[in-house]
């Protein structure tokens, strides 16, 4: 749906501190800037975070394993400034602002509680103990502004013995039991990569919080602090096999690309380099539109071994040979229209090309176009939903370090211009790293 | 408008019309019933919900009262059943949809429009709704009518390009990962939306979210590379095994463990396993000698003989120690006797008729208010069980629903 709306959008007015780092606490900042509210990352000129605007500093273009792969920077290229240029950072930070404070100290604090005053709220997803550093917890936020809502979003949460247990997305799907059920058939876990739902599913849950802390707030004028552990919240995505085992104590392995409903089913190779189909055949009809239909084969559609379901998971794996013998003949995207035109649930295994190029993403508006200082134009993902009374549309793309500095001292803050450079030479105000040593 | 200043729950003075089955709508809406919201789910008459019928069953027992998918996805809802092919059935509708602030649904594409209860008819009633419809592609475009589910989905949308081992088939991820943030999405734009009715004075809205582009949207793998093809040209590829120097997945004695590895990392590694004198020598002294990706395998052997003599929970705490990034693969039944979960009472027993008290995933958030006490999550609902609770809060006499049942339409 393209929206025709040119109303407000709901967040506008809303302002919220955002002290995320990495991705989860970034991915809810962004739906929630997406739709209106002023999210200003509060970074520091003398601390470099690690992974949230790139693995280091000052990576080398031709070391790219020390970059975190130069595929991260435009044309191979770092450039003077790398954070700004980082693609995982790009990627979440458009319709964001970004003032840089230090706040380990005092006048960094005294900074940050001005700030806090004028604002609804504050985002943070970092391990405790280093938001205890700088005291940036619930008893101090709602001391300096009780209608303010705070969300915090460690991977573990805020108690318990894994309180400072330092994760990524990656390692808290391990512990919540992720790959005990992702994997390849009969092979043990070292080759199922990893995956990072867990970021996705926690930045969804941020941005829900605190809309529900807003509401709240708006109803009894008093703040809200909501804990989100983001290994928690992720367990639920696993809600069905944690039922299987609380009522039959049963743990499945590794299913690999198939199912006990449905039957075939798998991912299979298609024409070219690293092109891939999903097929998932969901009922006996759907196996005879396939097998006769589609692949042409009579000889398949009418073999009563293939009849059934039970039958058909029986010789799954010579099924598995007779459609990959007709898929790497075809073409992937043209395979999943043929396939989904005669009622068969196919997917192409879309690589980023396949994303941009496709006309359903298309025809519905999903790219928007942003430029960039320092980084450029391109396409950027639209809103997580369309909404038909409200425009989808991006405001600005990703802020470089610092970028909004003078909007954030003098504007909001009210600093003169001496006290703004005065905040300059002292390390709080810039848009290029200072490091201490060991940051 | 005015607002209940005594409430408990974000949510709790919301009520939520509920015409969303299968997974992704219901996720939605068991959060924003976990968030305090009156979710009164309406299901057909005899087999409710498809989700009723789909495994796990409690004991292995088909029955419409016996799904474990259906008992995690509809905690803190009403259920009421209603035949929406009859008149009678969509009058009641929307009769409730006046006392709601909340509708989401997940028919396909075009069947509410088809049964007169689209939004253009809806908002005639409430203007002030706000109307959420979950669909695998979205309401319109080429793909509108195709058949969405987890696996194809997730290989369109979602990372599987870079998910699984690159000399092996790309790798669906566990779960219903698509669904469940396709259900965030719902419950949020609700969220949103009636924020936007309340607080800034709007009318409804109408939100359509579509799976295929919640995943596409997500910041697993797929955002990230998605902006790198564009400044680059670069088509990510599956990581599989160990892709840097001292990760990949390690043999433990009781299972395995996932480590991050990489130059950064890998002195802390080396301290971790005691192995310090190694660092004096140039080839690991050096980000330049650690970044070799000859070295995988090299490494291997330094660091598998220790983790096979731990377990894997004494790797965890040996990472945290030296600050190593990793975590154990973990079991369900690691799980429910994980000195986390357990310290933080994070699971949630919950009885039913059909299963007793057996335990739940907990709440996906705490809120921290003094002296307040939250309620606990209610059972998932009985196929109609609060069928007459429903109607008679619109006004209807028990003759009046006794009708209904002999109609069929309830």
């Amino acid at each position: 749906m393209v929206s025709t709306g040119s109303r407000r959008l709901p967040l506008e007015g809303v302002r919220i501190l955002d002290i995320t780092v990495v991705w989860a606490g970034p991915y809810g900042t962004q739906v929630l800037a997406d739709w209106g509210a002023e999210i200003i990352r509060i970074e520091s000129i003398k601390h470099f975070p690690p992974t949230t605007r790139g693995m280091m500093p000052y990576p080398d273009r031709n070391m790219p394993s020390l970059g975190g792969g130069s595929a991260q920077f435009p044309d191979h290229e770092p450039g003077k400034r790398p954070w700004n240029r980082w693609a995982s950072f790009n990627a979440h930070a458009r319709n964001k602002r970004s003032m840089t404070v230090d706040l380990r100290r005092p006048e960094g604090q005294e900074v940050f509680d001005r700030l806090l005053r004028i604002s609804d709220g504050v985002m943070e997803n970092n391990v405790p103990i280093s938001m205890e550093r700088v005291n940036v917890t619930w008893e101090r936020v709602h001391e300096v502004n009780p209608r303010a809502i705070m969300i915090r979003q460690p991977a573990f949460g805020i108690d318990g013995p894994y309180k400072n247990y330092r994760t990524f997305g990656s390692h808290m799907a391990a512990v919540v039991g992720h790959y005990s059920f992702m994997g390849y058939r009969d092979e043990d876990p070292s080759m199922t990569g990893n995956t990072l739902t867990a970021d996705a599913a926690g930045g969804a849950a941020g941005a829900l919080a605190f809309s529900a802390g807003l509401r709240h707030r708006e109803k009894t004028g008093e703040g809200l602090f909501i804990e989100l552990s983001t290994a928690e919240n992720f367990m639920t995505y696993l809600g069905d096999q944690f039922m299987d085992y609380s009522m039959n104590g049963r743990q499945p392995g590794h299913q690999g690309n198939r199912d006990p409903q449905y039957a075939p089913q798998g991912v299979y190779p298609c024409l070219g380099d690293d092109r891939w189909i999903a097929i998932s055949v969901q009922s006996d009809e759907a196996w005879q539109a396939l097998a006769g239909t589609v692949m042409q084969r009579p000889d398949l559609a009418s073999d009563s071994r293939f009849a059934t379901l039970a039958g058909r998971q029986e010789h799954h794996d010579e099924l598995d040979v007779e459609l990959l013998t007709w898929t790497v003949t075809q073409d992937a995207i043209e395979a999943m229209n043929l396939l989904q035109a005669n009622n068969i649930a196919a997917g192409t295994v879309m690589a980023e090309s396949d994303a941009y190029a496709d006309p359903h993403m298309q025809a519905r508006g999903f790219w928007e176009e942003l430029t960039a200082e320092e980084v450029g134009t391109h396409l950027y993902t639209s809103t997580l939903w369309t909404a038909k009374n409200t425009p989808r549309r991006h405001r600005w793309g990703p802020p470089r370090m610092g970028e909004d500095n003078e909007y954030v001292y003098k504007e909001l803050l009210g600093f003169s211009d001496a006290e703004y450079k005065e905040y300059e030479a002292a390390g709080h105000i810039g848009m290029d790293y200072d490091l201490d040593p060991g940051d | 408008m005015t607002l209940e200043p005594t409430s408990i729950m974000p949510l709790d003075d919301v009520r939520v019309i509920d015409l969303t089955h299968r997974t992704a709508g219901p996720f939605g809406t068991r959060i924003l019933g976990d968030y305090g919201a009156d979710v009164i789910k309406i299901e057909r008459p005899e087999t409710g919900d498809p989700t009723r019928s789909m495994p796990p069953f409690y004991k292995d027992e088909p029955g419409l009262e016996r799904s474990g998918l259906f008992m995690f996805l509809n905690t803190n809802k009403r259920s009421m059943t209603l035949d929406l092919k009859s008149e009678r059935g969509r009058e009641i509708v929307k009769e409730l949809v006046k006392g709601a602030q909340i509708v989401v649904e997940s028919f396909s594409p075009g069947t509410m429009d088809a049964i007169g209860l689209g939004y253009e008819d809806l908002k005639k009633i409430n203007p002030k709704l706000v109307m959420t419809s979950v669909s695998n592609y979205g309401q319109d475009g080429p793909y509108r009518d195709y058949i969405g589910i987890e696996l194809n989905l997730y290989a369109m949308g979602g990372s599987m390009t870079s998910s699984g081992d690159v000399d092996n088939e790309p790798l669906k991820t566990a779960g219903r990962m698509v669904s469940y943030h396709a259900g965030y999405a719902a419950a949020l734009a609700s969220a949103l939306g009636l924020f936007q009715v309340e607080f800034r004075d709007a009318d409804g809205d109408y939100m359509d979210v579509s799976i295929f582009e919640t995943a596409m949207h997500s910041i697993d793998m797929r955002l990230g590379r998605l902006m790198g093809y564009q400044y680059t040209g670069h088509i990510g590829t599956r990581p599989g095994r160990a892709v840097a120097v001292g990760g990949g997945v390690h043999p433990c004695s009781d299972g395995f463990f996932l480590m991050t590895g990489g130059p950064r990392f890998i002195p802390n590694i080396i301290r971790m396993i005691g192995m310090e004198e190694l660092l004096e020598q140039p080839e690991w002294g050096t980000a330049e000698g650690r970044a070799n990706p000859d070295r995988i395998d090299e490494f291997l052997a330094h660091i598998i003989p220790w983790t096979l003599e731990r377990t894997k929970e004494e790797v965890r705490a040996a990472c945290e120690e030296f600050a190593v990034l990793g975590g154990p693969l973990n079991t369900i039944e690691d799980l429910v006797n994980n000195p986390q979960f357990v310290a933080r009472n994070y699971f949630q027993e919950i009885d039913h008729p059909t299963t007793g008290p057996i335990k739940y995933p907990g709440y996906h958030n705490r809120m921290h208010r003094e002296g307040v006490d939250f309620p606990k999550r209610r059972r998932p609902p009985l196929l109609g069980e609060h069928t007459d609770e429903v109607l008679s809060e619109i006004g209807l006499s028990a003759d009046a629903i006794a009708a209904l049942r002999k109609d069929g339409v309830v």
